[in-house]
């Protein structure tokens, strides 16, 4: 179903039988997620004093452990972790308000759509990573360069599938609207909005894992701050230590956004608006 | 008479090449337009003759090929090993629920740490080398194709597994008959994606690791300020891609969804 019902009637995910229950089985998940992962580290510590490999090549989980308290407590991390995400919400944030509004304009329009659909198709695959060169020159090292790539990398995505979602709704609702009496307005807000927000969502969130990487790479070319640097700066120190640190935070970061707020979000709409697809 | 010239000229704007092709033209009108009126200084904002001539000069020296070789050199053995290693495992993890629970979240885990986390540590390993650079292209092209080889094998129907079963195939026989080719159009769907991802890899590997390529090629002018090459560099980074896609890519994964799979669009 593409419409949206009126009536006020949200379609919530069928309620569990009782909460305790709930919370158990979603403690019992977590419980599973997390096993995998007392495994590896485990077996990661066992590995590395069995074969006695050297801290410059690869750290032992306390090594990691250690490095963790003492950037905490310097406020470093704290520091490149908030420099990080700051810039990836201000990026994502331009791009996202930008992108949609200019997304459905250009599609109420057939011709401009179709004009329009091959150009950002190139852009989306040139997004982010490939525009570090030019960004850095354009607006120097540093928060613009960075952030003009976390934008371009979610701008173009986020454009191209709201493109693709409007004009992907069926003529037939929009017909069904107006005859019976919406307004441009009300076919706005009431189906090309919600017919196109399963894309939108989708773009958002495969726009922002490029973005993600991308900044990481852009923090290693082009700034003084952030997680990506911290990287590259334990590496000219051979902080093998420092550098497993970062790169478990940046997994771990990302994981958190992506499956605590975007994967919910997308699976919500595409259940409450889009037709059924597998989200994975 | 009119409609004698109309209607080829019509049937010429409706041919899907000139339909694909005719925005870009256009595009490169506008660029030129905005470069001539001199909106932005030259130095930092070229037009589309200044990229040509680089283009030019660059293929003329024989710099632009051999980059151009060695980043899809890089990124074809990435993918094939990324393939090699990805869709057996995709395959194990998608058959056999205990390896599921064990390595779906470790999975998910290190496909988020994403490629460019991993070159620090791998400069210290393997030092500024092609080792490097194929580590990271495997990194990111073997999730995309554990995800949807996994997906893709969960997918088939059991009535089909069960058909085979009865009709008296032994397990290998209703790998090789029924799932493997029941996964294939997701395997395909995942090596898109993988290259996808591999592709934006490359490049930033390229710029950070720095030997030679089309990404090492933009980051040097980069260093030597040469706008031209660097949007030049782009171009033939977003062509090159268009080719690939649509050129191998897509047509392979409409022919395996056609042939083995559910009806279904290809975006």
């Amino acid at each position: 179903m593409n419409g949206r019902r009126t009536s006020g009637v949200v379609a919530v995910a069928p309620a569990a039988p009782r909460p305790g229950t709930a919370v158990r089985s979603r403690l019992e998940a977590a419980l599973w997620f997390a096993a995998p992962f007392v495994v590896l580290v485990l077996v990661w510590a066992a590995a590395v004093r069995l074969y006695g490999v050297p801290l410059r090549v690869f750290p032992a989980p306390p090594d990691v452990a250690e490095a963790l308290v003492q950037q905490a407590r310097t406020g470093a991390l704290g520091n490149h972790v908030w420099q990080s995400l700051r810039r990836v919400f201000v990026g994502t944030t331009l791009a996202v308000l930008s992108s949609i509004p200019l997304g459905i304009a250009i599609s109420t329009n057939r011709s401009l759509a179709a004009l329009f659909t091959p150009i950002l198709r190139f852009f989306s695959v040139l997004a982010g990573i490939a525009w570090i060169p030019l960004a850095t020159l354009w607006f120097g090292y540093g928060f613009g360069a960075i952030t003009f790539i976390i934008f371009n990398a979610v701008f173009f995505i986020v454009l191209y599938n709201t493109i693709l979602g409007v004009t992907r709704i069926p003529q037939v609702l929009r017909d069904a609207a107006r005859s019976l009496g919406a307004n441009r307005r009300q076919v706005l807000t009431e189906v090309l909005l919600p017919g196109a927000l399963p894309n939108i969502v989708t773009g958002i969130r495969t726009g922002m894992g490029f973005a993600w990487r991308g900044l990481i790479a852009a923090e290693i070319i082009a700034t003084n701050a952030g997680l990506g640097y911290m990287l590259f700066l334990a590496r000219d120190f051979y902080r093998t230590e420092v550098i497993v640190l970062g790169m478990v935070l940046i997994g771990a970061i990302w994981v958190l956004i992506d499956r605590l707020i975007l994967a919910p979000i997308e699976r919500r709409t595409i259940e409450r608006w889009g037709l059924a697809r597998i989200v994975t | 008479m009119r409609r004698r010239i109309l209607l080829p000229l019509r049937s010429f704007f409706m041919q899907p090449a000139v339909q694909g092709l005719g925005p870009f033209v256009l595009l490169v009108i506008v660029w030129a337009l905005v470069v001539e009126l001199e909106v932005y200084p030259r130095a930092f904002f070229p037009g589309p003759l200044d990229v040509l001539r680089a283009f030019g000069s660059l293929v003329y020296k024989g710099i632009l090929p051999t980059y151009l070789q060695d980043s899809v050199t890089r990124l074809a053995v990435g993918a094939g090993v990324g393939m090699l290693v990805g869709v057996p495992l995709g395959l194990l993890i998608g058959l056999h629920p205990a390896s599921y629970r064990f390595f779906w979240p470790l999975i998910i885990f290190f496909q988020a740490i994403g490629d460019i986390a991993w070159l620090p540590i791998l400069l210290i390993w393997f030092g500024f080398t092609l080792t490097t650079m194929t580590f990271v292209i495997v990194y990111t092209v073997i999730f995309p194709m554990i995800f949807n080889a996994a997906l893709g094998v969960r997918t088939v129907p059991v009535e089909m597994i069960r058909a085979a079963q009865s009709l008296g195939a032994s397990p290998w026989r209703i790998l090789v008959e029924v799932l493997i080719p029941g996964a294939l159009p997701n395997i395909i769907t995942g090596l898109r994606n993988g290259l996808g991802y591999g592709w934006r890899a490359l490049i930033a590997a390229e710029i950070i690791v720095g030997t030679s390529g089309i990404g090492f090629m933009m980051f040097d002018a980069r260093r030597s300020g040469s706008v031209v090459e660097m949007i030049l560099g782009m171009i033939v980074l977003g062509i090159l891609w268009y080719v690939v896609d649509a050129g191998v890519l897509r047509p392979a994964e409409r022919a395996t969804i056609e042939r083995w799979g559910l009806v279904r669009q290809v975006p």
